[in-house]
Formats: C-alpha cells, structure tokens, sequence
C-alpha cells in the first residue's frame, strides 16, 4: 500500500479548523475528516481512530450547524431541487424523520435495527416528494434493517460481482472468438443467477438472468437489494433521513453549488466524513448464533437447525458464502459517479476488517476463505403469490425491481431484531415465515404442514441468531 | 446592413447576469473598444485584397470582411472561464492511433473538410471515412478496445481513385434499407452515392440509384425519410457556382432536394428539384424544430457571396413542393457567415436550439416567446448564455474567430449539453485570427457556457473544419476528432475529468442505438428521451449538420450522477415507445417493439 497511516489521531482526520469546537458546540461536526489522509491499508489504531470518528457521526444528533435540513431539496437520490421549503422541516413520512443515523439503527445496540416506530418511508422524491399520507401509492414503508456485518456483506457482494462480470466477460469474447451464441451460467459462491447468452456482436440476451440487476451488479443492501455500497447508502440516507449533504454527490462538481439544499451550510459532509461513517458501519461485528441458557433451548435449537435445512429454508437463506478477503476498500470497485469511486482517489483507503477483534472468530473453510454467516443468498426473489401476499404488500416498484420482489433477508441477528417483514409489522419469527409466498412458499408450506414440535425447534433456533454488543 | 442590428442591439438589449466564471473587466472591455475603432477606420468599414486567398485567373478578391460588424461583440466578450469542473481532458493521439491524413487544396477546399463516423463492418465501434479535397479520402478501420487507446487501421475502398478525390465531406445513412450504412460524398464536381456492403466494401451508386450527382460545389447534405417512404429523401447544399458570370460574388449555386422513387428494391434519384434560391449553403440540417413529426429543412448560408441572401428554413411536406418559411410566417432575417449547424435541447423542453458557427460570434438560437406551432421564430441567447465564442479564448490575437464544424455534446456526461466548435482561420485572412483554437463550451448548471478548451488540450494551433464527436473506444467518454485544414487530422482521446493527479472518472452515461423493422432500420428522424429523476435528456437521430461531417450509430446522453434511466423512443412515425428501463454506464440497443433494452458490450 502507497500509505499507510501509521498515526492517524483524531487530530490528523480534523481539517476545517474555523468551524466551532467548543464543548458546548450544538452540533456534531466541529471538524471534517480528511479524505487525503485516508490512503492504503489503515493500520489498527488509524482504523480505530476513523471508526471512532464514524461512530461519532452516527450518533450524533445533526443540526443547523452542521446543516440538518435540505429547504431547497428533496430527499432524491439524484440532486434535485424543490421550490419552495417545506411547511415543517422535519416530517415524519417524507423526512427530514430522523435526528441521527442511531435514531432509528438502535436496537439491540447502536448500528443495529429499529421498531416499528423507526420505519421509514421510502420514495424517489422526484414527483410528490413532500408527501404526507401513509398511503402506499406514495411512498414504500421500511423497517430499519442491522448493520452488523455489513462490511462482510459489502465484501462479498463485490466479489460475487466480479465473478458474475467475469462470467459476462468471458461469454462475450468467447462468442466472439467462435463466432456464434455462448449461453453461460452465471452462478458465484453457489449462488445461481440463472445464464446469458453472448452474440457474436457483443449483444447479450438477459431474458433468463434471475435475482440480480441486468448489469450484474449484486446491491446488497435496503430490504429490496438497491444499494451497491454502504457509502451510496450512507449519502443517500445522510440527505433523506437529515438533510446533511455530501460533497461528492450534492457539492459543485455535481449540482454547480456548494450549498445545495440552500440551508446555508456548504460541503455539509466531506469525503471523509462519509468515509468515518463507511468504516465504522463496516467494521461492525457479524451476528453470532449463541448457545442459548439451558439445556432445553440447546436441544431444541439443535433440533431447529435441522429443521431448518429439512424445511429447505437454506435454499435461500444460506447458512454462510465464502469470501475471499477480508480488505474492504473504501470507496469500493462499483460504485458510480455520484458516490465516491476509487478512480477519483490517488488510491482509496483500505479497512483490513482482520485488525478488528471479532474477525478471528470467524470459521474458516479449508481454502482459507471466511464464512460468512449471513443466512443469506444475496439474491432477490419473488416473495408473495396469490395465495399468499401479506409480503406483497407494497405498491411502488422500486429502481427497476418490481413490487413483489426482494432480497433474500440475512437471518443473522434474526433473534435481536423483531419485528420482521420489510414493514417491521410481523411481531414474531413465526409470522413472518407463515407470510413467504413466491418462491418462499414450497418451505412456507412445508413449515405449516410441520409438526409442531418442528416449528417450535426452528423458532427455537432462529432465536438464537443474535447480535452481540 | 443585414448583420448590423442583430450583432449590435443584443448584447446592449440584454443585461444578462454573466455566465459562470465571470468575464472580464471594464478595462479590457474598453480597450477592446478601442482597438475597433483604431481597426475600422474612418468609415467603420474596411476591406482587404487578400493575397493567396485568391482564385487564380478569377480576377478578384474575395473573403472582403467588415470589421466593424465584429467589434461590438469584442467589446462584451465573455472572458475565459474560472475555475471549472468536469473538464475533459482531451489528449491528442492521432498518429499513435494510425491516423496520417490531412484535408488539402486549393481555394475550393478552403470549405469543407468533413468526416464521417459510422460501423462499416459490424463490429458497432465507429469507423471513419475523412475526406481528403484534393487528396483522396481515406477508410479507417476502428481497432480500439473498451477504454484503451485510440487505434485506427486505413482499409483500401476498393472505389477509384478519382471518386475518392475532390471530397469536401461525408455522411452514413442507410439509402437502401439493406442493413449496411452508406455513404454521401459531398464533392467538387459530381456527388458520389456509395452502397455499403459486408465488412467495409464500398461500391458506386450513382448508376444504381439512378443519382445524377451533378458538377457543382457541394458542401452541405441531410436526409429524412418522409412519412411514407421507404428512402430517404436526400438534401444537397451547394456553395458558389463557378461557372456563373461574376462568380464567386452573388454566385449561389441553388441546393437539391432528391424525392426517391421506388425502384427494384432499391431507390431512384431521378428527379433532382432545385432548392431555388440558394444563398451558398455550408450545412443544411433536417430538424423537427416543432416537433411537429414532419421534420423542415434549415439551410445556414455564407453570406459572404450571396446577395439579397439570409438563413433558410425550407417547408419540406410530403407530396408537395418544397417552400421557404416566409417573413409572415415568423422567420426572421438572418445574414451569418453560417458555416455549421448544431441542434441541441438545452433545456429539455423538448423543442431543439441551434448553435449556427458563423465568422465572429456564433449564434445561439431559441424559440422566441411569440413562436408558436406553426411559426419558426427564433431569439438569439448566445450572449446571454456565454456561447458567443467570436474570438479566440487564449492567445494575444483578439481578432475575430473563423467557427465551423459545431455540435452539442455532453462531454463531461454531467447532464448539461456541451457545444464544441471547431475553428480555424479561411487560409490567410488577416481580419480575423490566425490562432483560432476550437472552442470547448462547457455546459453550466445556470444554463451558460464556460469556455475549457485550453484546460481540455483542444486549443492547437490548426485550422479545424469538420469534426466528428464519438465514442471511439466505448468507454462511455465522447471522443472527438477535428479534420484540420492542410495539416494532420487531431484525435482527442477523452482520459476523463481533469484532477490535480491525473484524470478521474465522469459522470455517468447511456448510449443507445435503436433499429426497428422495414424502411429506415436506423430510425433518422426519431427523438430519444433519457429520463432520469427530474431530467430528460434529449437527443434527436438525423443525418446532417455540423460541418460536411455525420455521425450514424450509438447516441449518447450523459445522466450525472444517476444509476439508472427510462429511455423513451418517439419512433420516427411518431408512435411513442414504452419506456425502457437501463442501467447507466451501458450501452443499449432498443429494438422497436422489444419488450427490453438489449445490452450490447464493446470488445475489451
């Protein structure tokens, strides 16, 4: 690595000295974190430092100072002004609905997921961005997911990427080498995407591409599997849920103006702030599946487990993927312009999540890969049919991905994150799994037609999934 | 007379606020005052003989310039930019990507100078076909890789020497609907029809076609395929007519308009209808102004030889004869030395502008509030809008600009039309600057222009004509290549935003081609709409404009910051498509009536 930091303090990530500092500042950026600084592997106690900063922002309560409020902007992902300011600056369906990142990421712990009372509502904020109805016609309601492992999660969407991109790579020069269609299977980490075929002329059929977006890219995050990184989704929900602006999508390169939202704060956020916030989110430790008090619980979750498989809940909910490497580059290989690109850096930072103590927990496979626990696939599925569409319950499409449609929700954490469904308004584990359709309902179905005992073991289990502060 | 009043009252008339980047100081703005004055003479009027910008045997003096009618605008010049983003950083490779060729010749091919950009052998990357004037116009053969560098190969037509010679420009389209993109030599002499066959071969189509290509001066072309015909109908502009007594002065060669007839398979030229009068057409452009779905003709014309002469706009309607829009009818006089046209929609309403490159300022023009559907009138926002560019930016030379090939782009793919113009001084004109670099006017988010040629690499010291801006190595970055007048051709490899260390990344980007079944497989004539949040950009599929150069294959929008896109197509019949969902940073092929966006890659 070309830099490695070796005494990143505190001091070294302030720049922006003339911004207030005093103990007693109402605000939580008395300081902005330098981007320049952050080049090459971060060494443990420069990581440590970036993730405290991280942890700071994401606790902390914005406000007018730091630049809360976006009175001339909507809570779009693309830059785009609104005319007028809203009646009330802070509203709880079309936002700004939240005083920081905690406020609604708490439980059990901060980073964690929310209740009922945190969901947020989700809509492009192009067209009646300053909705006031629950009425899903305007806007996706959401419950707050976890973020524990998510720099995991990250990692191994980037490398199942690069498998499926290299699967498309290989099919187009291929094809064209021999001159005639090559239909390729497009499966990464034993996860299948269904195929393409490659023409000749470098066209690609993606009629039969299942559960990924048409450009290959896995986008791990959000309920619905729309979010590439956890630094799009961080200046994405900076601007919806605050108001606080990044640079590096609403500053002057992007929109011609340094005060965006026209609350008369400019480069609200740095690149480093967000980069702060990137490697505390990411840095966050993986669920763990506990063994519970009691030789009871123990039996039944041991039972449960195997209901679990016997059911064929793994088929989408797979126990672990392996992931290659634990250097989570920041920014990473996929985002686009807007959200910042490693191209745009001398050489991005590097949070090597193997400094953190929780990594050496991990199991390992005999390739020396990690497993990751998720209980996921990372792939999108059809999750409500006729019969069975309590998950069905939304109205809106969201960025291309149809209204029936999700990711495939990580389990890890599933026993410290009631309620469940995307909506949050399933209380129990049991409901929530009564309530898959689509290509969830042959284990739905086999999880009503088990006995008892059976749906009491996988609860049982699933309960034991766990986020550990 | 004719140019007077509109160079000197819109500057005075309009107390814009400047551009992004400011202009320059009262000082300079006086001083430029100044140097008018001390330059006009008594009269505010002179002229000069221009020693080696003379027809031999012709006898005269041509090219006169008064100098007064470009010194009210030096005295508003905008100033070069301030600081900027987003500037591409265009680096020049033509050599090292296999381009040795330069457009030569005598006082005739002081215009001219064109190129054409279009796949001749399937591979969908750009090839192009650079006229030569007196020289022979030459193939290259696109051999670039995604995001590598610029590599051409020159490929042997097969044609005769002879019809490759006297070539002032060119332009792709498909005349025969057999799936290969042709080609239009504008000439010197008898314009040449070429039929595109497999993997670049060439053959002359004139005999076939039924084409009489005729023996005059040809410098503009476009096309349309009028509703209900299965071939384009084909527009030729032509410049003086060298026979004509008196010629060059007031000596307009009248334009073309081509009609095809069904032949077997295959369109009939025929009947050639003279587009009467002509006023010394430099580019002519088939444009849907309000999009009416019947698109008319406009003609920029020099005025340096016509007399009694303006700017044109024919009524081009199916199965009647073409008519000029009249004064009645809101057409508005308008005397430029227009050299090229370019349509743009700045501001999305879905109702084009047009940069026309002229000497000194370069026109800007927009649908005047008392325009309406049937009334082309049209308010001139160039100064306004910072998109003058009547002398050059850099250098000492203050003299003015001689403009060209003109064409919006989004350069930077931020979402915001660019406009390049090339430039470059007649041959020896001292009236106006001899270093006259190409403008790079970058879009700005206030809706002016800022000037980054300098910054881009583009302000060489060449004589620009035609040019071509494309994507030759599909990297998603519009490339750009300019035919230099008596020197090698400059190719511009767009490497990316300009940085402190060294290019980043743009904005991001859709290019789309689009085919449907039948007559005009490539939809000339079609609007593309790219939505993306609140914005729509737009972009329109025809042949012609710019500088006797065209550009037929995937068109590119720039969307910013935006992942994804819905791109609806108004089908050149004007049937709207559904709208197709592409994720940005793609390539996209739309066939009509395909239920998706096909997804095409380029090779690596």
């Amino acid at each position: 690595m070309k830099r490695a930091l070796l005494a990143l303090t505190a001091a070294a990530l302030a720049v922006g000295s003339t911004l207030a500092a005093e103990p007693w500042h109402e605000g939580v950026i008395s300081r902005h974190v330098d981007q320049d600084a952050l080049s090459g592997t971060l060494d443990k106690a420069a990581l440590k430092a970036l993730r405290k900063r991280g942890e700071e922002l994401f606790v902390g309560h914005f406000t007018p100072a730091d630049g809360v409020g976006r009175p001339f902007a909507t809570q779009a992902i693309v830059p785009t002004k609104r005319k007028r300011p809203p009646e009330n600056a802070f509203f709880r369906s079309a936002g700004l609905d939240a005083n920081a990142c905690a406020g609604c990421h708490n439980l059990p712990a901060t980073g964690g997921a929310g209740d009922f009372v945190t969901n947020v509502f989700v809509s492009e904020g192009f067209e009646s961005a300053d909705f006031d109805s629950l009425d899903p016609q305007f806007s996706n309601e959401r419950g707050s997911n976890h973020l524990f492992g998510a720099g995991l999660i990250e990692l191994l969407a980037r490398e199942m990427t690069a498998d499926l991109q290299r699967i498309r790579r290989e099919a187009l020069a291929e094809a064209r080498r021999v001159g005639s269609a090559v239909t390729a299977k497009l499966e990464s980490k034993g996860v299948d995407f269904g195929t393409i075929t490659a023409e000749p002329d470098g066209m690609l059929d993606l009629s039969a591409v299942a559960g990924v977006d048409h450009d290959l890219v896995i986008r791990p995050f959000s309920q619905k599997g729309v979010m590439t990184s956890l630094r799009q989704f961080t200046v994405n929900a900076l601007n919806h849920h605050h108001g606080m602006q990044a640079t590096e999508r609403f500053g002057l390169r992007w929109t011609g103006e340094r005060d965006h939202d026209g609350d008369g704060v400019e480069d609200e956020m740095s690149e480093g702030d967000v980069s702060a916030l990137v490697a505390w989110q990411a840095g966050l430790k993986p669920p763990v599946e506990r063994t519970p008090e009691g030789a009871g619980w123990q039996a039944a979750a041991r039972r449960g487990s195997a209901v679990f498989d016997t059911l064929g809940c793994n088929e989408c909910h797979r126990r672990s993927l392996p992931l290659r490497s634990l250097s989570f580059a920041d920014p990473g290989p996929l985002d686009m312009a807007g959200t910042l690109r490693e191209g745009e850096l001398a050489e991005p930072a590097f949070y090597d999540l193997a400094l953190l103590d929780w990594s050496r927990n991990l199991p390992r496979n005999e390739n020396g890969e990690v497993l990751v626990p998720l209980f996921g696939d990372l792939k999108r599925h059809t999750i409500a049919d006729q019969e069975v569409a309590a998950l069905g319950n939304e109205l809106l499409a969201q960025r291309f991905v149809e209204r029936n449609v999700f990711m495939t929700a990580e389990l890890w954490g599933a026993g410290s994150t009631a309620p469940y469904g995307h909506r949050n308004d399933l209380p129990t584990l049991d409901e929530v799994m009564r309530a898959h359709g689509g290509e969830g309902r042959p284990s739905r179905d086999r999880y009503m037609e088990a006995a008892e005992d059976d749906r009491s073991a996988l609860i049982a289990f699933l309960r034991t999934l766990v986020i550990e502060p | 007379m004719e140019m007077t009043a509109p160079v000197a009252t819109t500057p005075l008339r309009v107390p814009a606020p400047p551009p992004q980047g400011g202009r320059k100081g009262l000082a300079t703005v006086f001083a430029n005052r100044r140097r008018c004055r001390r330059s006009a003479g008594a009269n505010g009027q002179r002229s000069f003989p221009l020693e080696g910008e003379v027809p031999t045997g012709r006898g005269g003096w041509w090219w006169r310039v008064p100098t007064a009618l470009f010194c009210l605008p030096l005295l508003i010049a905008p100033a070069a930019a301030g600081p900027l983003n987003g500037i591409p950083v265009m680096h020049e490779e033509a050599r090292t990507a296999g381009i040795e060729h330069a457009y030569r010749g005598p006082w005739e091919y002081f215009v001219g100078g064109g190129a054409a950009s279009f796949d001749c052998n399937g591979d969908r990357l750009p090839d192009l076909l650079i006229a030569g004037g007196k020289g022979p116009a030459k193939l290259y053969v696109n051999k670039s890789t995604a995001g590598g560098a610029l590599r051409f190969e020159q490929r042997d037509t097969g044609l005769k020497q002879r019809t490759l010679e006297k070539v002032l420009g060119a332009y792709p389209l498909d005349i025969d609907n057999d799936g290969y993109l042709d080609l239009a030599l504008l000439r010197l002499g008898e314009n040449v029809l070429l039929k595109g066959g497999p993997e670049c071969a060439f053959e002359e189509a004139n005999e076939l076609f039924a084409f009489d290509g005729g023996n005059a001066w040809t410098t503009a072309f476009s096309a349309s395929w009028e509703e209900g015909s299965a071939f384009p109908t084909l527009a030729f502009g032509n410049y003086v007519d060298r026979s004509a007594p008196g010629s060059p002065w007031g000596t307009c060669h009248d334009n073309a308009l081509y009609r095809p007839e069904l032949g077997e398979g295959t369109p009939l030229y025929a009947e050639r209808r003279p587009l009467n009068p002509g006023y010394c057409a430099l580019s002519m452009l088939f444009t849907d102004w309000n999009r009416s779905g019947t698109p008319d003709l406009r003609i920029t014309n020099d005025r340096h030889y016509y007399r009694g002469g303006e700017e044109q706009l024919w009524h081009i309607e199916v199965g009647r004869a073409p008519r000029l829009f009249s004064r009645s009818e809101g057409w508005r006089h308008l005397t430029i030395w227009g050299m090229g046209i370019a349509e743009g929609d700045l501001n999305s309403d879905g109702y084009p502008e047009y940069a026309l490159t002229s000497m000194g300022d370069t026109k800007l023009q927009m649908l005047d509030e008392e325009a309406e559907e049937d009334r082309p009138i049209y308010t001139d926002i160039a100064y306004e809008r910072g998109a003058t560019a009547h002398r050059p930016y850099v250098g000492k030379d203050l003299k003015p600009s001689t403009g060209w090939h003109a064409e919006f782009a989004d350069f930077n793919n931020d979402g915001l039309l660019d406009l390049f113009i090339a430039k470059g001084n007649v041959e020896q004109m001292p009236d106006f600057a001899a270093f006259d670099p190409d403008n790079l006017l970058l879009g700005q988010w206030d809706g002016g222009f800022a000037e980054a040629g300098s910054e881009a690499g583009v302000a060489l010291p060449t004589k620009g004509r035609g040019a071509i801006v494309d994507d030759f190595n599909m990297d998603g970055m519009l490339d750009l290549l300019v035919v230099n007048r008596e020197e090698n051709v400059s190719l511009f490899r767009n490497l990316g935003a300009k940085a402190e260390a060294g290019p980043i990344p743009m904005g991001n980007f859709v290019a789309v081609e689009l085919a449907q079944k039948g007559p005009n497989a490539n939809a000339v004539g079609a609007l593309i709409a790219v939505k993306y949040g609140t914005r729509t950009a737009n972009r329109s599929v025809q042949v012609g404009g710019g500088h006797a150069s065209g550009h037929a294959g995937f068109v590119h929008a720039g969307v910013g910051t935006a992942e994804r896109a819905e791109i609806r197509v108004k089908w050149p019949d004007g049937e709207w498509s559904p709208p197709y969902r592409v994720f940005a940073n793609n390539f996209v092929r739309i066939e009509r009536g395909a239920p998706e966006a096909r997804y095409w890659y380029p090779p690596q």
